[in-house]
């Protein structure tokens, strides 16, 4: 091998030049250092002696929400935080008792929450109450000169005006999560910082949030600012306009509250959405929860009790949930029949009671038989076994079809987190899910939607907004736009059709006169729905909780909570011009006529106010 | 097997040691005071990882010493595609810890293989160029195989989303294009290279919030209350330590923990504001000597493999130096990359004692014919 020193001229003269490089990148830095420690050395000296540069968090507040005329469904307020920092405590015990009075708390769990922090953590203030009223603010402020290290600090507050009346739509806010923060969404936040975590708060979370601010400042000794360094201005967040009608939404939540004497409050959900655009005006989920208790942080207790309430009252039943339709699917399976041709406006079908399909007898809910019946009557009485025949003869695939084609068994798109898909079953879905063919039987039981089907209250809603829109299936559409905080339009949400049902306009029209007859014509079962002065059309249902034979010779009053049947109710007003469509579940309802008939009574009629207050009707469009 | 013989350990190279040593005592020192802040009793728990950590760091490094660098270069590639492995592995088995996967953890241990990736690039980039003499190499096509060999672990680092680490390790296979005889020309076809490089990189690779702290570079106002905090922070920690400093363990800013990683990129500004102009100056000045001494071993290497190898070792701990150096004063955007031998972590500290102790392994074996 070759000796390199001396002998390779050529390296030599390039390691001397790397030499020099990384020596004048070292001058520079001794450069640097001599700028900064000697001629600014002085200045920055006495910043750090001062306790130096303190950052100063500006926060945005979070856009507001409001409802389509403007009501405030949630905004922020300043809320008052009182906060003490430990090293500046002159005389810990005295101030705690003081503290105490002030608070009217226990000065010993003061201290106690403050704590003896060391170090670092000394300087860094403890938060002893978020949200001072007024009386404690005053009380606070005046005695401010003999409460040295105490401080108050006004910090923006999500407010709910409404409380429990909106809380699934609007959701809950929150401390950013570990896990979010290192999401690319949550690039910009930081630990401590307040995003929605359900509802509309976090689908709009970017929108509604804003930019905080912050401004660099010298303070001296005592926390004063005694010179800002730089600042950037916080920007609030947008407003988000909602679809929702708040007079109608509160509507639709008093008739959850309103029940007869010693029976327990309604479980459950409503919808109410405009036909021709999708627009969700009410949509109630009941238990609810006051968003209120999140805004400046659930406390644990507060936090368990809604979590490990039985009635579950943080999920949205409108959306998160889904049931099987009883018979409020049979307006569709009667679109289904008609639009293929196996029945047709004249079909007259017997109905003895009971039908008879291979070994099995399915009875109809009327023991005694509704005699012979065609479309309009079956679904004006309900009539199981009308649909037992022709659902058999349609076939569970083709109504399977049919189905989908209103939008039933996926998500509606509706603009909430967690929506539930719901299920409309099919031979190869069976066949996917079980390993087993279909059986014919388990299509008798479909054809009044008592099988695999599972709806939720807002896919219900769109299939009969599309019943009566003349097959239009909308996209549910919950905000109108987006404004900055001056009012400027940033967003406008259109109205978006996402699908047609596979119908014909005659199959429409006699679907709707059945469903007319049901809810208008003595007989129908439906009558609990109507409203005076407007014709209204709808279907009952009733989803089975448990077997008959869990129940069997109990009297109605006797079966336990948990297996009561529930109650569906969905409906379209007015009938001879459809524009509001409602779709209403009761959890343990019972009958879709007594226990969900008074909540789309009541949702209609406050609609049908309104209507009369606005004038003539206008016809569809909007 | 290793030997040392006895001829070898004649010539020791003291210089190298007490540069070395200086260099280590005063990172130790300063992580104490770094470290301090928060511990109530004994030693703090940071100060004595990191003392573990250079004890296996120690025994790795008198083992590099004992193995004659000569082997090395047989042994080059396959150590070299090692490491690549290892650095594959990350992408399987390492958690994604503050939005990337570069460290290996098996129970309390943790490794970053990028660390080691930059040794097997060395040892590569030496016997490539072994092979052919860098003086030689007159046409920029002939630089492919250093590229390739660069690109591969940079790659594998960019898809662990490692950036500060991918950058790094591309500037040390860059330390070598001094050495190399391309025209002019072919300097600005590099440079466009490199610019492309780069901009691939901010385009495709790098996060919002990495972004951010170049932009908050470029312009701090933009967000004062993010890295344009730490930079602020950094600068009036340095600056007030004044001609002398403020005493060790009497830094406010260091003792009150106004920086959140002072005890790894910000390890700097605590030397600076506990023991100012002078304490910094002593610390640039063996960090220097370090540096040019191991290019003083390059010069006296009795073969190529050796000389290469001491160029590497050089570049590996320049660039990561110059980088965090000039991040604390201000004169480069906040990218998270530690100062060889003074910051705090263990993988760090054995990547950069491995290399010290290939420039003791060339530099005592320069007699030997």
């Amino acid at each position: 091998m070759e000796h390199l020193s001396g002998t390779e001229a050529p390296i030599e003269g390039r390691l001397r030049l790397i030499g020099a490089l990384v020596t004048l990148v070292f001058a520079l830095f001794v450069g640097r250092l001599f700028e900064l420690q000697i001629l600014e050395g002085a200045v920055l000296q006495q910043r750090s002696a001062r306790n130096s540069v303190r950052t100063v968090r500006l926060e945005a507040a979070r856009g507001e929400i409001v409802d389509r005329a403007g009501r405030v469904l949630a905004t922020t307020r300043p809320a008052f935080e009182l906060q003490v920092v430990p090293n500046d405590l002159k005389n810990a015990q005295l101030e705690y008792e003081a503290l105490g009075q002030l608070l009217s708390r226990d000065p010993e769990q003061l201290r106690e929450a403050v704590g003896q922090p060391r170090g670092r953590s000394r300087f860094q203030p403890v938060t002893l109450a978020d949200d001072l009223d007024w009386q404690q603010l005053a009380r606070v402020e005046t005695h401010r000169f003999a409460l040295p290290g105490v401080e108050t600090r006004v910090r923006p507050r999500r407010y709910y005006p409404q409380g429990q009346l909106v809380a699934h739509l609007l959701g809950s806010i929150g401390e950013v999560r570990q896990d979010q923060l290192e999401k690319a969404s949550f690039a910009g936040y930081r630990a401590g910082d307040v995003v929605g975590q359900s509802g509309l708060e976090s689908r709009y979370e970017s929108h509604l949030h804003g930019h905080a601010g912050g401004r660099n400042v010298v303070v001296d000794a005592a926390g004063r600012e005694v010179e800002v360094l730089d600042e950037v201005a916080q920007k609030p967040g947008d407003r988000l306009v909602l679809a929702l009608d708040l007079d109608l939404q509160r509507a639709a939540a008093q008739a959850f509250a309103d029940v007869p004497e010693g029976e327990p409050e309604r479980i459950g959900a409503a919808v109410a959405l405009d036909v021709h655009n999708g627009d969700v005006l009410a949509l109630v989920s009941r238990p609810a929860y006051d968003p209120n208790d999140f805004a400046g942080g659930i406390d644990a207790e507060t936090w368990q009790k809604l979590r490990d309430d039985p009635l579950q009252p943080l999920r949205d039943r409108a959306i998160q949930d889904h049931y099987p339709p009883g018979s409020t699917h049979k307006a569709v399976v009667a679109e289904a029949l008609l639009a293929a041709g196996v029945i047709t406006a004249e079909t007259q079908t017997f109905c003895p009671g009971y039908f008879r399909y291979g070994r099995r007898t399915y009875r109809c809910w009327k023991r005694g038989g509704h005699g012979w019946m065609n479309v309009v009557q079956a679904l004006k009485q309900s009539c199981d076994v009308f649909f037992y025949t022709h659902g058999v003869e349609l076939g569970i695939d083709r109504l399977a079809h049919f189905a989908k084609s209103f939008g039933l068994g996926r998500r509606t798109g509706i603009d909430l987190p967690g929506e539930a898909s719901g299920l409309v079953p099919s031979s190869s879905w069976k066949k996917e899910h079980f390993h087993q063919v279909w059986f014919p039987g388990e299509t008798v039981s479909a054809s009044i939607g008592q099988g695999y089907n599972l709806y939720t209250p807002i896919q219900l809603a769109v299939s009969y907004a599309a019943l009566a829109n003349g097959g239009k299936v909308m996209k549910p559409r919950l905000v109108l736009r987006l404004e900055s905080q001056d009012g400027e339009v940033q967003t406008r949400v259109e109205a978006q059709q996402v699908g047609h049902a596979d119908v014909t306009a005659e199959a429409l029209a006699l679907v709707q006169r059945g469903l007319t007859a049901a809810v208008e014509e003595p007989g129908g079962t439906g009558g609990r729905a109507r409203v005076p002065g407007m014709l209204v059309a709808g279907k009952t249902g009733t989803a089975q909780v448990v077997g008959l034979e869990r129940t069997q010779g109990m009297k109605e009053e006797e079966i336990p909570f948990r297996f009561r049947d529930h109650a569906w109710f969905a409906a379209f007003a007015p009938a001879d011009n459809p524009q509001l469509a409602v779709a209403v579940f009761i959890e343990h309802g019972r009958h879709g006529s007594s226990g969900a008939g008074p909540v789309v009574r009541r949702i209609l009629a406050r609609w049908h106010e309104e209507q009369l207050a606005a004038g003539p009707p206008t016809l569809g469009g909007g | 097997m290793p030997v040392i013989d006895r001829r070898s350990l004649q010539h020791f190279d003291w210089v190298l040691a007490g540069l070395s040593v200086a260099v280590l005592g005063i990172g130790l020192l300063n992580l104490y005071s770094a470290a301090s802040p928060g511990t109530e009793t004994g030693l703090p728990a940071m100060f004595r990882r990191q003392l573990i950590a250079l004890g296996v760091a120690l025994l790795a490094m008198v083992t590099v010493i004992a193995i004659d660098y000569r082997r090395m270069e047989r042994w080059a590639m396959p150590l070299y595609v090692a490491t690549l492995v290892l650095l594959a592995s990350t992408l399987i088995l390492a958690p994604l810890t503050r939005g990337n996967r570069s460290w290996l953890i098996y129970g309390p241990f943790s490794l970053q293989p990028a660390e080691l990736a930059k040794l097997g690039l060395i040892l590569a980039m030496a016997r490539y160029f072994q092979r052919n003499p860098p003086s030689e190499i007159h046409h920029l096509r002939e630089l492919l195989g250093p590229a390739l060999l660069a690109a591969a672990p940079v790659g594998l680092i960019v898809l662990q989303r490692d950036m500060g680490v991918a950058v790094l390790t591309l500037l040390i296979a860059a330390s070598y294009l001094p050495l190399v005889r391309i025209p002019a020309r072919a300097w600005t076809v590099v440079a466009g290279a490199a610019l492309l490089a780069l901009a691939g990189l901010w385009e495709f690779v790098f996060k919002d919030y990495q972004r951010g702290r170049i932009l908050d570079f470029l312009d701090p106002s933009r967000d004062p209350l993010a890295s344009g905090y730490q930079a602020i922070q950094s600068k009036i920690a340095v600056g007030s330590g004044g001609l002398f400093g403020q005493g060790y363990l009497q830094g406010p800013q260091t003792q009150l923990q106004f920086l959140p990683t002072q005890h790894s990129d910000f390890a700097f500004s605590v030397w600076a504001e506990e023991w100012g102009f002078a304490g910094c100056c002593v610390l640039l000045a063996a960090y220097l000597g370090l540096l040019l001494w191991g290019l003083v071993v390059a010069h006296n290497s009795k073969d190529r493999f050796g000389a290469m190898l001491a160029v590497g070792v050089v570049g590996m701990l320049f660039w990561p130096a110059a980088i965090n150096v000039a991040m604390v004063l201000g004169l480069a955007p906040v990218i998270g990359v530690p100062l060889p031998m003074v910051s705090y972590g263990g993988s760090q500290l054995l990547a950069s004692l491995i290399a010290v102790g290939l420039l003791h392994n060339i530099s005592m074996r320069r007699y030997i014919f």
